[in-house]
């Protein structure tokens, strides 16, 4: 299945970490992009792969697992439309911390690292606007992270409960 | 209001001492348990009293923060003390009542609530603090949505005989609190005790009542003019003082002031000071079952704030440490009060100052925020960005 | 018996006398969680027992104590009392070794209720957590019985894990009845399809076309609710636009013992919901 450049640019629109971009900036970053398509559980890349490509999920929804050994795989996240996968590809050397995979039929746009970077260092406008977008985008992520190793849900008890037979 | 009760409203008379006794006698005919200051265990406490003989006479009492001890008086008279570690809350709302049963039968539990009928107190000696607490509680029990039978009975059929201060402990502040120490109202006699006797007011047509079998006389001027001058010795005798200027905000702007971190190296969370004070009404309701298990009473006994599990929820602990119990105990008293009930939950009887093992004085803890305000964030401005720092 | 004045289980001159209630149901829903339908013995309050979307009964195990429950059924459907509870105590321990037919004491309702008056004419996003979706329920019933008086109704539900999730025959439903239900745990097997992070993440992808007119109900763990309304905060939407409901140490419900006091707040009476521009800033104070 392929996407006309419009999609490709609809997309990149979307994009949380190119938002910032003005329209002229937006048509070098979709003149590298190409596009994907994934059916429902392929694997995008495995945990550890090396992956030398970004991706802002188009549509679909992609599932981010991470394994143990002994104690099997988790799913940690999923990532929707609009929102960034592989960051470590464009912020250091690409090797995958986790394993993503469609949860659905999920259509993905793809963007060479080396020519993201490439952009950036010959333009500090568009590199500056990227970075300080997959900052916000991190950040939020870590929050979202820190909320999940809360487990807000879990029925932990404290250390010390107090004997209170009257209460529940 | 009879024209007659009127006009004996508006006449003070006296009463010798020896009429103190008929008094008693009198409520006690009246089917009342009348129930007064007594020495025990080296304090002035309330409990049933029959005979006049009962009473500290000659007794007064020396409070400073951290201590009470009695001493014996150069005269003979019947009230020459404040208040001691009792308050009329005990009877009003008694440490320990049954609010409601339940009983096994064969088509399952059966729920009732008490129908009993609530003891006729009569209080003799109630001062104008513990007037100004009592209708605190009022409010409390009585006074919003849902109302508590076992206070409203009692408080219903109790018969307010009140006692104006002739002498002042360090630790009173009812002047700053608006709340003494001369009653106003809510008494159905007040006596002002001098030499020779008593001079009384009438607060209401019961007082008038029962003062129309006593051997009064109408008081002349010179008993008049004694009961001013002994009214007057006890405002002359306070010393402490509260300032209740913006008390509300200026306790509630500092929820992270270090004055609560300092009190929390003093205090030690031993409840103390709710028990003795009149209007603190926390309680905890608990099961408590016979033998058989088959009859269940729900017994609310007195709580306090300063309990470790008294903010519990499945989960852990709310207020988990000294420093945020003494601040909910604190701020509560005197600044959330005021939104919950429109007025100062603190009468100025000092007591939570005279039982306080540390002897904090919550008229120092307050001056030294009031002194030193570092209003933060906490009520002042709102922000959007989490609490927590950077990343 | 409808149409008659609301029948409620506390009388304010005795609010100290429980009703008599059997329970007629017990679901389990989640592990650790079950709804208890509950049927008054007395006629009248059997046939009009009456309440507010979140709203709580005190629950009585003779004995054993009692305890604060969200009412978590339909406020409009008179057949039973529906309670969802969580195994977290020794009243609630008890009650799941309860069998249908046996007697609990009842009183309530008590507490606030959920602003669904206010909804009409907007947009209605409810942000729910783990149990916290229960005390919602009641108001997802309410807005779906009068679906076009608002605008558009989204709830975002977020768990622990997959098998955390209540309600999840009733989603079908409820899409079809106008609400775009989405759901997310914190953590999942490989097979699971659904989302996995935290609540806000749906709700940062969720377009607000209307912030001044979207009204935000939340209930759930603290921090969860904090996290949410941040988010809808960054989006545009004012402080008296958001709702929540609260939590702490219940005993008596009626406002006299003291122990639900949150600042100046009785969670009893003057909560357990609250416009979230009164309680903001005592909320960030620790341990109050």
């Amino acid at each position: 299945m392929t996407h006309s450049a419009r999609d490709v640019k609809a997309t990149l629109a979307t994009a949380q970490f190119l938002h910032k971009l003005s329209a002229e900036d937006l048509e070098k970053v979709a003149a590298i992009a190409s596009t994907k398509s994934l059916e429902a559980g392929a694997v995008l890349y495995q945990e550890g792969e090396a992956c030398r490509m970004l991706h802002v999920v188009s549509s679909g929804l992609v599932a981010l697992d991470m394994c143990m050994p002994r104690q099997g795989c988790t799913r940690i996240l999923t990532v929707g439309p609009g929102e960034l996968l592989g960051w470590s590809a464009l912020l250091s050397d690409g090797t995958m911390t986790v394993r993503a995979t469609a949860v659905e039929e999920t259509t993905l746009i793809a963007l060479p690292a080396h020519k993201l970077r490439q952009l950036c260092d010959d333009d500090h406008d568009i590199g500056y606007a990227i970075m300080q977008q997959v900052a916000v985008s991190l950040s939020r992520r870590l929050l979202a992270t820190r909320l999940q190793t809360l487990d807000m849900f879990g029925e932990t008890q404290p250390v010390a409960a107090p004997v209170s037979p009257d209460n529940s | 209001m009879t024209a007659a009760a009127e006009s004996t409203l508006n006449s003070e008379t006296f009463l010798p001492r020896d009429g103190l006794q008929k008094l008693i006698s009198h409520l006690s005919g009246d089917g009342f348990t009348v129930i007064g200051p007594k020495v025990d265990q080296g304090a002035i406490v309330y409990d049933e009293i029959e005979n006049a003989d009962e009473l500290p006479r000659g007794w007064t009492d020396r409070q400073e923060p951290g201590r009470y001890r009695l001493e014996r008086r150069e005269d003979d008279a019947y009230f020459g003390f404040v208040v001691g570690p009792h308050s009329w809350k005990r009877f009003l709302f008694p440490p320990r009542a049954t609010v409601a049963t339940a009983d096994r039968t064969e088509n399952g539990w059966e729920m009732a609530t008490p129908d009993e009928p609530a003891p006729r107190y009569a209080f003799l000696g109630v001062r104008a603090c513990e007037i100004a607490a009592m209708k605190i509680q009022d409010r409390i029990f009585t006074g919003g949505s849902y109302v508590d039978p076992v206070y409203q009975r009692r408080r219903e059929s109790a018969f307010i005989i009140a006692v104006n201060c002739t002498t002042a402990a360090a630790t009173c502040f009812c002047v700053s609190m608006n709340t003494g120490p001369r009653c106003g109202s809510g008494f159905d006699l007040a006596l002002t005790e001098i030499a020779e006797g008593f001079v009384i007011e009438v607060g209401s047509d019961a007082g008038s009542e029962l003062l129309a079998r006593l051997p009064v006389t109408p008081a002349t001027d010179e008993q008049l003019s004694h009961a001013d001058d002994e009214r007057q010795q006890a405002v002359n005798q306070i010393q402490r003082t509260l300032n209740t200027d913006g008390i509300r905000d200026l306790l509630l702007n500092n929820l992270e002031h270090p004055q609560w971190s300092d009190v929390a190296k003093r205090c030690l969370s031993c409840t103390n000071c709710t028990m003795v004070c009149p209007t603190c009404f926390c309680s905890t309701v608990t099961e408590v079952s016979d033998l058989t298990g088959d009859h269940v009473e729900r017994q609310r006994q007195w709580d306090s704030c300063f309990n470790i599990d008294f903010s519990y929820m499945n989960g852990g602990i709310v207020r988990d440490d000294v420093r945020s119990r003494y601040r909910q105990w604190l701020t509560h008293k005197l600044a959330s009060w005021h939104d919950q009930f429109d007025s100062s939950g603190c009468v100025g009887c000092g007591r939570c100052i005279t039982w306080c093992p540390t002897g904090i004085d919550l008229t120092a803890e307050v001056a030294a925020i009031r002194n030193a305000p570092r209003a933060k964030a906490s009520v002042a401005t709102e922000t959007v960005t989490p609490q927590e720092g950077s990343a | 018996m409808r149409g008659t004045p609301p029948v409620t289980a506390c009388q304010p001159a005795n609010p100290w006398l429980a009703y008599t209630a059997r329970i007629h149901a017990v679901r389990d829903e989640t592990p650790g969680v079950a709804t208890y339908d509950l049927m008054f013995d007395d006629p009248a309050l059997a046939d009009g027992f009456t309440f507010r979307p979140g709203q709580f009964n005190m629950l009585y195990l003779p004995g054993v104590g009692e305890v604060a429950i969200s009412i978590s059924g339909d406020p409009h459907d008179f057949s039973s009392v529906p309670h969802t509870i969580r195994e977290a105590g020794n009243v609630t321990h008890a009650l799941a070794r309860m069998r249908e037919g046996e007697t609990i004491g009842v009183r309530g309702p008590f507490g606030s209720s959920w602003p669904v008056d206010e909804c009409r004419g907007k947009d209605v996003l409810l942000v729910a957590g783990g149990i916290g979706l229960a005390p919602l329920r009641p108001a997802i019933y309410e807005l779906l019985a009068r679906r076009d008086q608002f605008g558009t109704l989204t709830l975002l539900y977020g768990a622990r894990s997959p098998d955390g999730l209540l309600y999840t025959d009733e989603y079908g439903a409820w899409r079809s009845a106008g609400i775009d239900v989405q759901t997310t745990v914190d953590r999942a097997h490989t097979g699971w399809t659904g989302n996995v992070g935290v609540v806000t993440l749906l709700l940062d992808r969720l377009p607000l076309p209307r912030t001044n007119d979207t009204l935000l109900l939340t209930c759930g763990p603290e921090v969860m609710m904090w996290y949410t309304i941040q988010a809808a905060q960054r989006r545009g939407l004012p402080r008296e636009s958001v709702y929540v409901s609260l939590e702490r140490n219940m005993n008596c419900a009626i406002g006299l013992c003291g122990h639900c006091q949150f600042g100046p707040e009785f969670l009893c009476k003057d909560g357990p919901v609250f416009r979230y521009d009164r309680v903001a800033s005592i909320l960030k104070v620790d341990d109050l």
